[in-house]
């Protein structure tokens, strides 16, 4: 019997592991690929540790850091090469090549990451020709195989996989033909937008999309066009661009399939989580991506830390978790997590994101009209997950966090 | 010296495929021409994958006959080869008991048994998901379900293991009668046979161009689906259509045999293209909805295939410009269920005797790790340690499985073609995580640069390029 098993060897679960060992628990950390670090390792530009290690590193060495904290816990023991096959309260089953075996523990914290959203996700019609690639996929084989999916590229969706990608292209003098964006707005962060598309000249157009792909082996061409505000397609906009590659950079979804059991949240598609970030089912504990997306690793760590620490918490039977009160999103805020706190002394940490880009205004945490927490947005948009300091001790209804008008 | 076959099949789609295997065991030699980089690349991988009742085509006709007599054979047919095939039976429903009879009346006439005309009630039975309009319908027992690109794969793969020749990337480029026999150039071969069947599916007139023989007219009808997660799979048990109409059977709900759930197809005329559409993948939702609410946002896939089309029925007739050349036709639905009957057919009109051997050889079954028992998986990976890694995390599919596929009697180079025998590939992220892993199972074990794996033919490499540094191997 172990007292901690983290599933998934990401950051995520490796500030989770960290934390978990700390507390003194005996961890398991389980990663199915042969290294630790997740997508990390894929992503070998810059910009990643500035609030987590105070300095600016690259996706591998953020990893790197992470793993060799690991390594200093005799308590964590790591299985590479280790697939979860199925997930209970107590009991996670996994496969590597030693067999299919069941594995006891006190406690589980699932941090399982995202994955891509797919064509068929978005409905994108046409042809199926390889050069379709997600740009997960794209960065992959540039970065971890050496090799251009395509010379003329064309970007569908401005997350900020897609906006890295387009950079990355370019410095392999492929050419970005476009960068097509179907919403109003990006909701990559500003300063993607800025270093890898601004500083290199690559046309991007909102409210745009692609209306078909066109090609029959390998992609050959894309028509596209403007939407209108219901995101129909304005057909006498429709024009041809050609290219032998499309990236779709579409947004992530949580990779919850492995616990069907897990109550999910509507808005982010992730589980629905308590201020220990405990799922509905005793003693499972999610955090990173799989429980909503997040725009740096440093939060996911952040965040993380806390799920393993819980998770030690929980297996030596010290969490409370008496009279929960609701948290909600409220006025301008699009989701807020935890859905549930715990009525007593202290603070937790609110995590959120805004409907709609807003300038100079409060977001508020309430309940009861009591004022919980308060912060000033000098500006704030979609892109960036906030954070409120919410002070529960007055909390004795509902807590909703808002944007002040 | 150029080899001398009995049959050249050109065509490797079910039908071409079934003919192959059926001659093989019968103890001919037989040549299969396939112009794609494997088989079942046509509408044979792009359909329901449903082996229909009989009750839909109309009396006295080829579909009507061919249909029930394949229908019949397919239970044996699957257990020779080991391919799953599922009696999930099938209803027909709507509001107009008309139509209902009249389709009961044309299936006793095709000469079904196991028919029957239920009421809202005992159709709810069958199907508790169905839209509150339906009041009747008609319920055949005898529909299965089956994976008609791998049903396709192994009767390619019994042909070759009873002696068959499969030339892939390959076309007929020349045919000349020389006597009795028909001298044959192909891209890089000659050879002769003594008889030809065009079973070329989109592709028969072009084919027939090159031989001779009759051309008609063809008409392309192609069919859009969605895929939905098998997590929708509860949605319903049963094969669901609506009242037929001059278009077709219409846009049914199926389960699939891999559990995933299939909408579709539309019936729109079309040129050969594949490709989907914005309005067609609405036509799906707004027919479909008529049946059963469908979730389409947990589609995990929309694919479209192509019907090609012969007015009335099936065309399978002797070629009487030249002889010795079997025509076929405007093989649409039901094509995948009459396929075994067809095979025989064909055996007749060449004067063939259709006797495959019991002695012939058999493949050994497809399987997946997953679907053994705990024992049976713990063993399997002491035996084979490539059991142990997986690489498709949707589907659970291990680089055993993929290894598995790649040790066949017919080739596979690529990620499609592993997809279609042991669905690497074929989950939610549709390849997201799994398609470079496969890629490189495939060279390493092909003994090829990861630059020459293709995702389904010639034309389709995944890389354009190495980056500046050069590529990492």
């Amino acid at each position: 019997m172990t007292d901690v098993i983290v599933i998934g060897g990401g950051p995520a679960g490796m500030a989770a592991a960290i934390e978990s060992a700390k507390n003194g628990a005996s961890t398991i950390l389980i990663e199915r690929n042969k290294e630790l670090g997740g997508i990390l390792n894929q992503c070998i530009h810059n910009g990643f540790g500035l609030h987590y290690f105070n300095e600016e590193l690259t996706g591998p060495e953020f990893a790197k850091r992470l793993e060799k904290e690991v390594k200093k816990y005799k308590n964590i023991t790591v299985l590479l090469n280790t697939f979860v096959v199925s997930i209970k309260s107590g009991e996670v089953v996994v496969q590597n090549q030693e067999g299919k075996k069941k594995l006891k523990t006190r406690s589980i914290v699932f941090a399982t990451g995202a994955r891509e959203k797919t064509p068929a996700s978005i409905t994108l019609t046409g042809t199926r020709p390889e050069g379709v690639l997600t740009a997960g996929v794209a960065q992959k084989m540039v970065n971890v195989y050496g090799r251009l999916p395509g010379k003329n590229v064309v970007i569908l969706g401005s997350g900020d996989i897609g906006l890295i990608m387009a950079r990355r292209l370019t410095y392999e003098r492929a050419k970005v033909k476009a960068i097509l964006e179907i919403n109003p707005a990006t909701s990559g962060l500003r300063r993607n937008i800025l270093q890898c598309v601004e500083d290199y000249n690559i046309p991007l157009f909102y409210k745009h999309t692609v209306f078909e792909v066109v090609g029959k082996d390998r992609i050959e061409g894309i028509y596209y066009g403007q939407v209108d505000s219901n995101y129909n397609p304005i057909l006498s906009t429709r024009k041809f661009l050609k290219c032998d590659c499309l990236i779709l950079s579409v947004g992530l979804v949580p990779e919850t399939d492995l616990l069907p059991e897990m109550k999910l949240m509507r808005a982010t598609s992730g589980g629905e989580v308590d201020e220990y970030l405990m799922t509905n089912i005793p003693g499972i504990f999610t955090c990173g991506n799989v429980l909503h997306i997040h725009d740096l690793v440093d939060n996911v760590c952040l965040e993380s830390a806390d799920a393993g620490k819980f998770a030690s918490l929980y297996a030596k039977g010290k969490l409370n978790t008496t009279q929960p009160i609701k948290v909600s999103a409220g006025q301008g805020v699009s989701y807020v997590v935890p859905a549930v706190a715990y009525a007593g002394e202290g603070k937790f940490t609110a995590k959120f994101r805004l409907k709609s880009k807003v300038t100079k205004t409060n977001v508020v945490a309430k309940s009861n009209g009591n004022v919980l927490g308060k912060k000033f947005l000098l500006a704030g948009v979609p892109g960036e997950m906030l954070t409120l300091e919410v002070d529960k001790s007055l909390a004795k209804d509902e807590i909703v966090l808002e944007v002040e008008t | 010296m150029s080899q001398n076959y009995d049959v050249l099949i050109i065509g490797a789609g079910v039908v071409g495929c079934c003919l192959a295997s059926d001659l093989a065991r019968s103890g001919y030699s037989v040549v299969v021409v396939e112009k794609a980089n494997d088989v079942a690349t046509g509408a044979s991988k792009a359909n329901s994958g449903l082996v229909h009742a009989g009750y839909d085509p109309k009396p006295n006709t080829l579909k009507a006959r061919l249909n029930l007599e394949g229908n019949k054979m397919y239970p044996s047919l699957c257990q020779r080869l080991g391919v799953k095939l599922k009696k999930t039976g099938a209803i027909v429903v709507g509001n107009d008991k008309g139509a209902v009879d009249a389709l009961y009346e044309r299936g006793k006439q095709n000469g079904l048994k196991n028919l029957e005309v239920l009421g809202r009630d005992g159709l709810l039975k069958l199907c508790p998901n169905l839209n509150s309009d339906i009041t009747i319908g008609l319920y055949a027992k005898d529909a299965y379900i089956v994976s008609p690109y791998l049903l396709t794969i192994c009767l390619a793969e019994e042909a070759i293991l009873n002696g068959a020749t499969f030339l892939l990337n390959d076309k007929v480029k020349n045919c000349k009668k020389q006597g009795k026999n028909f001298e044959i150039t192909a891209k890089n071969t000659t050879f002769t046979a003594k008889y030809i069947v065009n079973s070329a599916g989109a592709g028969y007139n072009e084919v027939a161009k090159v031989l001779g023989s009759e051309r008609y007219k063809i008409e392309f009808r192609r069919g859009e689906y969605y895929v939905l997660d098998s997590t929708e799979s509860g949605l319903t048990p049963i094969t669901v259509f609506p009242l037929p109409s001059a278009a077709g059977k219409g846009v049914l709900v199926t389960p699939t045999i891999d559990g995933n759930i299939l909408v579709g197809p539309t019936s729109y005329q079309s040129d050969v293209s594949t490709k989907t559409t914005k309005e067609g993948l609405d036509d799906v939702k707004q027919k479909s909805s008529a049946l059963i609410e469908v979730n389409l946002r947990k589609a995990i896939r929309q694919f479209a295939g192509i019907r090609a089309i012969t007015e009335g029925d099936f065309t399978i007739e002797k070629s009487r410009k030249v002889e010795g050349v079997i025509n076929l036709a405007g093989i649409c639905s039901p094509g995948l269920s009459s396929a075994p009957a067809i095979s025989k057919y064909v055996f007749s009109l060449l004067g063939l005797e259709y006797n495959p051997s019991i002695s012939a050889k058999k493949i050994k079954p497809y399987f997946l790790l997953k679907d053994l028992n705990d024992d049976q998986i713990n063993s399997l990976i002491v035996k084979n340690k490539s059991y142990g890694r997986i690489i498709c995390k949707c589907e659970n599919i291990t680089e055993g499985d993929i290894l598995f596929a790649l040790n066949r009697p017919l080739r596979v180079n690529s990620i499609d073609g592993v997809k279609r025998r042991v669905r690497a590939g074929m989950g939610r992220c549709q390849g997201g995580f799994c398609k470079l892993p496969v890629a490189e199972i495939i060279a390493k074990h092909n003994k090829i640069s990861l630059d020459d794996v293709l995702k389904e033919n010639e034309g389709s490499k995944l890389f354009v390029s190495p980056i500046r540094g050069g590529k990492n191997d």
